[in-house]
């Protein structure tokens, strides 16, 4: 259609696959940076994730001078500050980050404060303060679903006023990301469950809401299909370092697709109910993704039909009525789930994550109607529907 | 460039477009302050922002713009094209084409998200309720069939009072004034 328009945007490079780590020394050396600081938290260090990093940089001569492995699963603007003033105590010249979404964000705080100075980070919040490149910065991944390597965006908590400060620039964006299995191999099978469904509803939320576009489609589709493919059989074969691998690209392409096409109603719903409940995100994500997608599809038939074919395989779009895919799409979805909650009992349903009352129902819709992300989804949401899907989800 | 600069809009229907998007930013104006005296959902979704709030619309890099404060309990207040004291909440037009595009409601305020055509600068959910407040108001000022293209769903329940309709009124004769121009020059 000539009215359409979009935009599309990632630079960031991806290192994939087997030992991927060994690239990060030529890597950081091409941006003239020699000497790294890695930026972590207690449970890699613990899972013994660090050493590959390590190990693959000393024997290229290239020594990390510094390590901060302390990052709290909701960061702060203190922790910011702290982790800057080793930074430039140690006088280092480079950011890894090495973690799952919180270190990611801490991380592209913690290159803002150290590339344009000063201690308060609550200076540069919002959109399109940057306007030049930060320190050179990396990112390895040890979960697979945020995506956070390939998003512009972190949140930081403001440990002083309780709120959450969103910073935006495409200069928050790392100028690589390494994909090695190892680093998701260890994952225990409940947050690879949890993760994977984040990434599966970042594909399927760019796929289906209101900013997709061809190119983020392309991610979308790829990333849908590697997860149908790929995701039972390493909940049932953990040290599958080909499966882990699928499951590690799939999260990066759906970051891709989301970070440009955005997300909806699932997000939404899943920021309110993380917020009020601390729900864990992707549990959310699994959790809310059939509810949304039933709400949704009249708005969404179309697009919800295409996905079956990545959802289940060519054969079952083949017997499947074109005017049946819709339903058989989100069918694929709740039969996913259900094989989820056998392995690992993912909840299906708020009631079964046993942390939500009833009586919060009200107040995860009011806020989920305030967030972000409601804006793209493609059918208008009010706060009576709203209650109305997360009543379906209760129980 | 030779052929670019030969099909470029004309200078009286770039100066039409422009006053076009001025126009209906003072109907858009006064339509909210109106709307926020009347309705119910609009007045319920404004009490959600807080007391004192200065809404912006504009044009980048210093285009036309719209004024609005919430006064206290879901009444809004319009300023005109200047605030008293610098605003905390604006949506910002990349273009003056894109806002023509929004404003003519041939682009639907969340497709103009989604495309990217504006910026937010301040709280994010304060801009969902805006952009809430807004929906209501193009399906109020506009015929069913224009509203329909404009906002993603038609309110199930619209009472029109006078008040408002004559802001509908308002809107069609600038409509049509706009459209005779560009077809003139
Ligand atoms: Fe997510």
């Amino acid at each position: 259609m000539s009215n359409s328009y979009y935009e599309f945007f990632c630079p960031v490079k991806v290192i994939a696959g087997k030992a991927a780590l060994e690239h990060i020394p030529y890597e950081l050396t091409g941006l003239a940076a020699r000497r790294p600081m890695i930026i972590t938290d207690k449970g890699v260090r613990k899972a013994g994730l660090l050493e590959p990093v390590i190990t693959a940089c000393e024997e290229s001569g290239l020594e990390i001078v510094a390590i901060y492995d302390d990052v709290p699963p909701d960061s702060s603007t203190t922790v910011v500050r702290d982790i800057t003033a080793i930074y430039r105590s140690e006088k280092c010249d480079s950011i890894i980050a090495v973690g799952g979404g919180s270190s990611i964000d801490t991380a592209k705080a913690v290159n803002i404060l150290v590339s344009e100075g000063g201690d308060d980070i609550s200076k540069y919040v919002g959109a399109g303060v940057l306007k030049r490149p930060l320190k050179p910065f990396f990112v390895v991944p040890t979960t697979a679903g945020t995506g956070s390597e390939v998003t512009s965006v972190a949140v930081i908590a403001d440990t002083g006023k309780s709120v959450k400060l969103p910073f935006t620039s495409s200069f928050l964006l790392p100028n690589a990301a390494i994909i090695d299995p190892r680093m998701t191999v260890t994952l225990p099978p409940h947050i690879t469950a949890a993760t994977a469904m984040d990434a599966m509803t970042h594909a399927t939320e760019a796929f289906t809401c209101m900013a997709k576009n061809p190119l983020s489609d392309a991610y979308a589709t790829a990333a849908i299909r590697k997860i149908s493919q790929s995701l039972l059989t390493v909940m049932d074969n953990p040290d599958d370092t080909e499966g882990r691998l699928e499951l590690a690209q799939a999260s990066t392409m759906a970051g891709i697709a989301f970070s440009n096409s955005m997300v909806g109603l699932v997000h939404a719903l899943g920021h309110a109910t993380g917020a009020l409940c601390h729900l864990p995100h992707g549990l959310c994500m699994s959790l809310y993704l059939p509810y949304v997608l039933e709400y949704n599809l009249e708005s969404i038939r179309e697009p919800l039909s295409d996905l079956l074919l990545y959802l289940d395989g060519a054969d079952a779009y083949a017997v499947t009525p074109a005017n049946r895919r819709a339903e058989a799409s989100i069918t694929a979805i709740r039969r996913l789930r259900d094989a989820l909650y056998k392995t690992c009992e993912l909840p299906r349903t708020l009631k079964e994550t046993g942390k939500v009352r009833e009586d919060q129902l009200d107040a995860i819709a009011s806020l989920a109607l305030d967030d972000g992300s409601i804006i793209f989804n493609p059918k208008e949401v009010s706060l009576d529907d709203a209650r109305a899907v997360l009543r379906r989800a209760w129980a | 460039m030779h052929t670019m600069f030969a099909r470029r809009m004309k200078p009286t229907a770039l100066q039409a477009r422009r006053v076009y998007v001025k126009v209906m930013f003072q109907v858009m104006g006064r339509a909210l302050q109106a709307i926020s005296e009347v309705d119910e959902t609009v007045q319920t979704e404004a009490r959600n922002l807080p007391e004192g709030l200065l809404f912006e619309m504009m044009v980048m890099p210093d285009g036309p713009r719209l004024i609005v404060e919430h006064t206290g309990d879901g009444q809004l207040h319009y300023h005109g094209a200047s605030a008293p004291r610098p605003v905390d909440l604006s949506i910002q037009f990349k273009h003056i084409a894109h806002a023509f595009l929004v404003l003519s409601f041939q682009e639907k305020t969340a497709v103009a998200f989604a495309n990217d055509r504006m910026l937010v600068n301040g709280d994010i959910s304060l801009a969902v309720r805006m952009t809430r407040i807004l929906n209501r108001l193009e399906a109020f000022i506009l015929p069913r069939l224009i509203a329909t293209r404009a906002v993603k769903e038609y309110p199930r329940s619209l009472h029109l009072p006078e008040k408002v309709l004559s802001a509908a009124r308002i809107y069609l004769k600038v409509a049509n004034q706009f459209f005779e121009t560009v077809k003139a020059s």
